[in-house]
């Protein structure tokens, strides 16, 4: 497909007898943002860490970027915000940003580190070390460390975690106008009614086994209920 | 390049704000050096000049081990350890900046041990001092080297603290022997054998191309 981001053939993931993910093929095109749902420990992290290339498949194959990319090239296309804010706790906001940007490779740093300070609001919070910041302050950076270098493919896992209701807000329109665009996004979330604000398609995984849902699944959030409750009967009744 | 050096800079700004992997190895540097005044009789002050090299090389590995334990200690929190690896420059460069940064700490380190074991066994390094500092250099970067890869290695693994030294120590026994047999020969003759310290420039070279070139996989889960 063209302009597709991410390209998963029979990507699968096993912890020793435990199939954490089955067999899933996936295309997400730039633009769609996808929907991860499903109850706890049906295997969405592990999709995500596979799709960012910090775990090996255990079967199939996962491309995103463009073909023949090399394992940097994978890395520099994805952003990738987890339950875990990747922050060094003893070095401050500005600080976890410029070296973020540092290592992406960004000519100024620190030049960048203001902006995505500015960008998200983040000045009260800026020369804190990120030990000292709440979860939501936390979460908030993280966010933004994940946009230094402007990934083709964001991942978020449960990313509303933590948040007050006005940084929530504006992270999910940020996430609303990137539909479209260049970039395609994974969202991991709970909660049904930011999926159907804020996602194109939706998949649902149980037991590492995935079923998508219908585009009109999307439609509202009593929808989006229905055909998850279908799903997640359906997948946990399946051999 | 860049990433080398983010990654230096990381590592020594977060030891000069906690100061605690220096601390932590320091301390226990100058206990075993305690510990081994205690042990040796005075009255064999002859005979210990031949054993007092490999006592200074037993506390600069006893340190060496409890700084790499530490190595990722900062990665493990909030998980900074998959930012890391998600970092999309050759993993060879963010081995060699943890590395270096390994090497200083572990060579201040180094420097304090030795100050207190010249006044503790009451020897005079003065007059030898740069040539025991590039042998006590090159057997850290030995360890700097090795440690990483292995700490990086088992930084996730539930035995990660004892994982680590049952890895290290029996790879840096050819560190050991050579800097060990430098040091007799510095401290007892006064000049500093060719042999032993080929062997110290090849397995650190050893360790380090080894360590840059799989420093990619290691970082994968």
């Amino acid at each position: 497909m063209n302009g597709a981001v991410v390209r998963a053939a029979g990507l699968s993931k096993r912890f020793g007898p435990l199939a954490a993910l089955q067999p899933l093929d996936l295309t997400l095109a730039a633009g769609e943002t996808l929907a991860l749902l499903g109850p706890n420990g049906a295997g969405k992290s592990t999709l995500l860490r596979l799709l960012a290339g910090l775990a090996r498949p255990s079967g199939g194959a996962v491309r995103v970027g463009p073909d023949g990319a090399t394992r940097p090239a994978r890395r520099a296309a994805v952003g990738f915000v987890a339950h875990a804010t990747f922050l060094y706790a003893q070095l401050t906001a500005r600080e976890n940003l410029a070296l973020a940007a540092q290592l992406y490779g960004i000519a100024q740093p620190d030049a960048r580190a203001a902006a995505l300070i500015e960008a998200h609001e983040l000045g009260p919070v800026a020369d804190r070390t990120a030990g000292e910041l709440s979860r939501g302050w936390a979460q908030r950076v993280s966010i933004a460390r994940a946009l230094v270098h402007e990934p083709r493919l964001f991942l978020l896992d449960e990313p509303f975690t933590g948040l007050d209701p006005r940084a929530a807000e504006k992270l999910a329109e940020r996430l609303a106008a990137q539909r479209g665009g260049e970039r395609a996004a994974v969202l991991v979330t709970h909660e049904l009614a930011r999926a159907v604000q804020l996602a194109t398609r939706a998949l649902v995984l149980v037991r590492g086994r995935a079923l998508e849902l219908a585009p009109s699944a999307l439609a509202t959030t009593a929808a989006l209920e229905g055909a998850y409750r279908e799903a997640v009967a359906a997948l946990e009744a399946a051999p | 390049m860049n990433a080398l050096l983010a990654v230096l800079w990381k590592d020594l700004a977060i030891e000069w704000r906690s100061r605690d992997r220096f601390v932590a190895m320091l301390v226990f540097s100058l206990l075993v050096v305690l510990v081994l005044y205690f042990a040796a009789p005075p009255s064999l002050d002859a005979a210990l000049n031949g054993y007092v090299p490999g006592l200074l090389w037993v506390a600069y590995v006893f340190a060496g081990v409890l700084g790499m334990n530490r190595a990722f200690a900062a990665e493990l929190e909030n998980d900074a350890l998959s930012a890391l690896a998600l970092a999309p420059v050759d993993r060879g460069f963010l081995f060699l900046g943890k590395a270096a940064a390994s090497f200083l700490i572990l060579a201040a380190v180094q420097a304090f041990t030795a100050v207190f074991f010249a006044l503790a066994f009451s020897l005079d390094f003065w007059a030898v001092a740069p040539r025991l500092a590039a042998v006590a250099a090159l057997g850290g970067l030995g360890i700097a080297c090795a440690g990483t890869l292995l700490s990086a290695i088992s930084v996730r693994t539930r035995y990660r603290e004892v994982m680590l030294p049952l890895l290290l120590l029996p790879l840096l026994v050819p560190v050991l022997l050579a800097a060990v047999r430098a040091t007799t020969q510095l401290l007892t003759i006064g000049s500093l054998p060719w042999p032993p310290i080929q062997m110290l420039i090849v397995a650190d070279a050893v360790y380090a191309i080894v360590s840059f070139l799989t420093f990619e996989y290691v970082l994968d889960e």
